[in-house]
């Protein structure tokens, strides 16, 4: 704990907003070099083909054109990637499409340009010559032995295959009075930030080094793999990262920086690559489709014994994440139950639609919809309210530290607390009378429940279940320097990056509290540097890390400057260290307050006296901190390892109507009961929660990324991939409950994914209580009024994906 | 008009640009000319008498939705516009603009085939009118010919205590819409229906007039059987289209539903009835 | 090198003249030809509003706008709204609420909101949600934004 607990858990007005309500901030379109060059890119109409011919003569004859690249320049000029997280068989991908296509919007040609418009004249001038292929779209296609190859060199569609069974499974079933089978689909959509990725690149051939202005989530890796991909050092790449416009899990695409640099080295001069909305769309990345199949065994009074799991996870063409969503689907797949056993077999199955990325819960809102729809499958079977089968099933404040049967410990939580808070906010019984009389008057209102285990930071070394034990990447953590200036001011450098998540409020407020200064005294850099930030290969924002690892790496290097102020402070004073109290800026002996002296006197002579005795050895008042999480550790022998690093959680309740006629959904209400411990901006926090929430409801009820079976993507605008809008959403209503982590230095968990992995969830949920009268289930998502009525005008009791 | 007869079809006329100038940064529009219309004088003005509301095609959707005078006069043109989109939008579409363009799921060209406007075209070799059912002719078709010009429509009103309701079903407020119905309902003293206008958008390639609907309507007493009746009729007369968002036949169940809760809106409209 | 067009506009009350290629878009012109980076490219098809200015006193597209129909114009873009050290009552009220986490979607929503509150003084939430409906925020699911233009409301701000 900190000296002072003055800044930490107060909401305070954030301090990025005032740059941000007047000028706009620091985005990357906002930036340019002196001649820099404009990218556009040519891209696939087809869904798999092959290239025969590229003819850009004509393109690179335009005036006003630089430099064109194919994937001949990228093959000859890069070397190859075969996937984040590496497969021993993983198929060769390269920036721009190179022999063949694999998705539709796949760049084939890059040209730079004196502007965008004329790079995009240019590519109108290119001619590409393509054999179209059979292209295998839907998932569970690409698994049949006759289906097209998406990656012809690896032999097979399925990247990645596993089981693992945890805990007596088969004797589970064995002992249970009933068994419950589902089968639930979940559709692509994507969180889309309303900034673009963008990327801007710098080559100087002496000393042969790119500086990188970009958009990543992971900088250190992926400052990793462009110098993999050059065959430099990583010392030759400077990356610098500015604030973001959301990144949501999609900006890690380190494919189109490489591009972006080949084009700069190509064309002599600076290129910028701003991604249009339809490029966006098409190809920047989706949230994985998939198909679950459940098996549980339950016993008569509702306890659910086990679950098997069978999962087909769609890549799309990408091979990234071939095995991630499903480890990490498993890692929370017990959610808050007490389950003695599960199986989980999980399928990475590639097809040719756009690669896949980590869009915001990366595979837990499936995973979480899925295991709600049972939980409400087995009340529905057993003839009981769904938030008594919850409560019935439910891990009990005394059994934590709560270890599920894959390995994962949750460390603290109330779940029968949250979900009762929960039903109270939504006055539950008053909405069951509600629905009762509305049913007699014909409308069709819904309860929906919903409740979740939220994840707060991942432990890398999980990919060593899927990579091997000889991949080097493993753990989280983060680093940070604190430098105290001449006026006792603060500065704080992170490995971490700003998509809007509040963090340099939070640090700034974390880091006062510990130097004892004012909020507004410390400055937080918002535009990574790779030149000047620490970083660790886990840096990044992603995975709900920041509250446990940014944090306390910046606690770190902020208590490491307090040691040496107070040492500087002592000497100065004639004093015992231990003696001194540290506060509004000022360090004085403790009980004689007049005998002090200014943080800023401490930190100006720190730098300027060099003559004087150094009391600490050394002049400044700056600090390093690496910190390395100690519960993230490799996989055992027996390959459980703990993936994630703390648990929050949550309890959502929807209230929505179904037109009885045109089967419109209406959310009327929507609330939640959001534990994440302790809150270090209660503002930032709720705010999180309203924006994760949206994200849910949108992609239960609106968006959609609508493939034909030639691969060809009909939803490729905002008129047609609907992003819900003011007019469109209920006013989300949020309270608390805070059992703090004892795993955490702050007792903070994660916040930042959970409505997202929720939402859905509690939605569909919702629609189905609305449509019981019909006996109508929901099995799949989006659910949409036009299919709904299909379903119900032909009597048949299951919303559910045809295969497509 | 001189500009559009030299240009023909090497030039495109800008208006609104709501719909143009989206099309022309995807790619899929590349005129090689832009004929502005922006500051033409004289293609702005609203005018009315008592027959006929009249509208230059320059006119702003934002006009249109915050005209004291046409949310007395014709009301149903104030609940259409304020389906059409978000105030960004309309503060630059025009009247004219949509029309043209003739989305078939948009609310103006919907309200041109319920009212039977007619449509004033112009080009340096001629001036004609157009009725809204010819001018319609496919899908974002339009009668216009490459060097015509739309300068103006009018909109015939309804008689002056005839109720009215134009309505949609949409993915969201200020979508096109999946089917949008147009409805204006007059009753004459003995409460039988003696005028009746039923128009549907999303439907087909263009806005239709249900005419089957209509004449089902007239001469009958308004109440909700009868409203149904109509819906039915004019469910089975339409062949609509399927896309991503709806199916043809669930367009074809809205139809019946929207019709039918349209008319039930008019009927409550229709001024001087209990 | 293509052809130019001449336009002379008042933006942020400051009036200038340049000369600008015929489809080059309001919102380049204003980015990148003067520098205004606070307007924000989202889409390029005038549906999120990231791109929202006023002109004329009515807010617009300018994604959906060329640069040469601004002559004779008066534009405000976010960069004429409020100062650094004077905010908008709006804008304070977006920061009180935490109506803002990138920020990308915010100068146009701003504007949209002041169109919103000028129109219609005393908004009901559903009117604020409505009005609003033409502003895409992929961060804050709009709760807070709508609480910041009540608040705004009650402390008798339209302008």
């Amino acid at each position: 704990m900190s000296a002072n607990q003055k800044w930490v858990g107060q909401a305070l007005e954030r301090v990025e907003d005032p740059r941000l309500l007047t000028r706009g901030g620091h985005f990357i379109d906002d930036l340019t070099l002196p001649g820099a060059a404009h990218a556009a890119y040519l891209r696939s109409p087809h869904a798999r083909a092959r290239i025969r011919h590229i003819d850009f003569s004509r393109a690179l004859q335009h005036p006003g054109v630089y430099a064109v690249i194919t994937g001949e320049d990228v093959a000859q000029s890069t070397r190859p990637q075969r996937g984040r997280v590496p497969l021993a068989n993983s198929p060769r991908v390269y920036a721009v499409a190179y022999e063949q296509v694999r998705y539709v919007g796949e760049p084939v040609v890059g040209i730079a340009a004196i502007d965008r418009a004329t790079a995009e004249d240019a590519a109108e001038l290119v001619h590409v010559e393509y054999e179209p292929l059979p292209a295998v779209v839907d998932p569970e296609q690409a698994l049949e032995p006759d289906a097209p190859l998406v990656f012809e060199e690896i032999g097979s569609n399925i990247l990645w295959h596993n089981t693992f069974p945890y805990g007596e499974v088969e004797a589970a079933f064995a002992h249970a009075d009933l068994v419950v089978d589902e089968r639930v689909t979940i559709h692509r959509y994507c969180s889309t930030p309303l900034e673009t990725f963008g990327v801007m690149v710098q080559y100087e051939p002496a000393p042969h080094s790119f500086t990188i202005w970009g958009h990543t989530q992971q900088p250190a890796q992926d400052l990793h793999v462009v110098a993999a991909a050059f065959g430099v050092s990583p010392g030759q790449i400077r990356l610098i990262v500015p604030p973001m416009g959301g990144s949501f899990g999609n900006k890690v695409r380190p494919l189109f920086i490489i591009a972006a640099a080949l084009l700069a080295r190509k064309a002599g001069r600076p290129v910028k690559w701003i991604e249009d909305r339809r490029e966006n769309l098409l190809a920047l990345g989706h949230a994985a489709d998939g198909i679950m199949e459940m098996s549980a065994a339950v016993k008569a009074d509702g306890t659910v014994l086990a679950i098997k799991f069978r999962n087909i996870e769609n890549e799309g063409a990408g091979i990234d994440f071939a095995g991630r969503h499903n480890l990490l689907m498993l890692s929370n797949i017990a959610n808050c139950y007490r389950l003695q056993a599960i199986s989980y077999e999980g399928y990475s199955v590639v097809t040719n639609r756009c690669p896949v990325v980590a869009n915001r819960g990366i595979g837990k809102p499936f995973m979480c919809f899925a295991v709600e729809r049972m939980m409400d499958a087995v009340a529905r079977a057993l003839n009981q309210d769904r938030a008594e089968i919850r409560f019935r099933n439910f891990i009990q404040p005394h059994e934590f530290p709560y270890d599920t049967p894959s390995g994962q410990t949750y460390d603290s939580g109330d779940y029968p607390e949250m979900l009762r808070k929960a039903l109270a906010l939504a006055d539950y019984d008053s909405l069951r009378r509600e629905q009762a009389q509305g049913r007699k008057e014909g409308r069709l209102l819904g309860i929906g429940i919903a409740t979740a285990v939220e994840p707060g930071g991942s432990n890398l070394a999980y990919g060593m279940l899927i990579s091997g034990p000889s991949q080097l990447l493993s753990g989280q953590g983060e680093a940070a320097r604190v430098r105290l200036e001449t006026d006792g001011t603060a500065t704080v450098f992170t490995g971490g990056l700003d998509s809007g998540q509040g963090h340099a409020t939070a640090l700034a407020q974390i880091v006062a509290d510990e130097i004892g200064l004012n909020v507004r005294q410390v400055r937080v850099a918002t535009t990574f540097d790779s030149a000047s930030h620490p970083y660790v290969m886990t840096s990044g924002v992603y995975s709900n890390k920041f509250h446990g690892h940014d944090t306390v790496a910046a606690i770190g290097a902020a208590r490491k400057v307090r040691e040496k102020l107070l040492r500087r402070a002592a000497a100065q004073l004639e004093a015992n260290a231990d003696d001194l109290e540290l506060g509004d800026g000022r360090i004085s002996v403790r009980g004689a307050p007049d005998k002090g002296v200014t943080i800023a006197q401490v930190a100006s002579r720190a730098y300027w006296s060099l003559a004087d005795e150094q009391p600490d050895g050394e002049p400044g008042l700056e600090a390093l901190h690496y910190y390395s999480n100690p519960l993230a550790k490799r996989p055992d022998d027996k390959k459980r390892v703990r993936v994630q690093l703390g648990f929050a959680s949550a309890a959502h309740v929807a209230v929505v109507e179904v037109d009885p006629e045109t089967f419109e959904i209406k959310v009327l209400r929507y609330l939640v009961i959001h534990d994440c411990g302790r809150q270090i901006n209660p503002g930032i926090v709720e705010g999180q929660v309203h924006g994760a929430v949206a994200h849910g409801i949108a992609a239960a009820l609106f968006e959609e990324f609508v493939y034909d079976e030639d691969g060809q993507l009909l939803t490729t605008s905002f008129m047609d991939y609907l992003k819900p809008t003011a007019a469109d959403l209920p006013a989300i209503e949020v309270d608390r409950l805070e059992t703090p982590s004892p795993l955490t230095l702050l007792g903070t968990k994660g916040v930042g994914e959970g409505g997202a992995v929720v939402a859905p969830a509690a939605v569909a949920s919702a629609v189905e209580d609305a449509l019981a009268p019909l006996g109508i289930r929901i099995a799949a998502l989006p659910i949409v009024p036009s299919r709904l009525w299909e379903v119900a005008a032909a009597g048949l009791k299951r919303y559910e994906n045809a295969r497509k | 008009m001189g500009l559009l007869q030299s240009y023909r079809d090497e030039a495109k006329v800008l208006a609104g640009g709501q719909s143009l100038v989206p099309l022309m940064n995807f790619r899929l529009a590349q005129p090689h000319n832009l004929i502005d219309l922006n500051g033409v004088e004289g293609l702005d003005t609203i005018e009315i008498d008592d027959r006929t509301l009249s509208l230059g095609a320059m006119v702003r959707q934002r006009d249109v939705e915050q005209s004291p005078l046409i949310a007395e006069r014709l009301p149903i043109l104030r609940e259409a516009i304020e389906q059409v989109a978000h105030p960004a939008i309309r503060n630059r579409g025009t009247v004219g603009g949509s029309l043209v363009h003739a989305d078939p799921a948009a609310e103006l060209p919907l309200l041109s085939i319920a009212l039977d406007a007619t449509f004033h075209v112009r080009s340096a070799r001629v001036s004609r009118s157009v009725a809204a059912n010819d001018f319609y002719q496919g899908y974002l078709l339009t009668d216009i010919a490459p060097d015509e010009l739309l300068v103006a429509v009018d909109f015939h009103l309804p008689p002056a205590d005839s109720g009215w309701c134009c309505t949609e079903i949409a993915r969201r407020h200020g979508d096109f819409a999946i089917v949008a119905a147009a409805v204006l309902l007059g009753c004459g003293r003995d409460r039988r229906i003696d005028f009746a206008r039923v128009a549907l958008g999303g439907v087909g390639p263009a806005p239709l007039r249900m005419i089957a609907a209509e004449q089902a309507l007239l001469g009958e007493r308004a109440d909700a059987e009868l409203f149904r009746r109509a819906g039915d009729v004019a469910a089975q007369a339409v062949d609509p289209p399927a896309d991503i968002h709806a199916s043809a036949s669930y367009r074809r169940h809205l139809t019946g539903v929207l019709v039918r809760r349209a008319l039930a809106t008019a009927a409550s409209r229709v001024k001087g009835q209990a | 090198m293509a052809e130019t067009i001449s336009i002379a506009l008042k933006v942020n009350g400051s009036e200038l003249a340049a000369a600008v290629e015929p489809r080059r878009s309001l919102v380049d012109f204003l980015r990148h030809d003067l520098g205004l980076v606070g307007t924000h490219v989202g889409c390029e098809h005038g549906v999120c509003g990231a791109c929202t200015v006023m002109l004329d006193g009515r807010t617009v597209r300018s994604c959906l706008l060329f640069a040469a129909q601004a002559d004779g114009a008066d534009v405000t873009t976010i960069e004429g709204i409020g100062t650094d050290e004077a905010l908008h009552p709006l804008q304070q009220a977006f920061q009180k609420h935490h109506a803002l986490q990138c920020g990308f979607c915010t100068p146009g929503m701003i504007l949209a909101a002041l169109e919103l509150l000028r129109d219609n003084p005393d908004p009901t939430e559903e009117e604020i949600r409505v009005g609003l409906g033409g502003n895409l925020c992929m961060c804050t699911g709009y709760v807070n934004i709508v609480r910041a233009v009540r608040a705004a409301v009650s402390n008798g701000n339209s302008r």
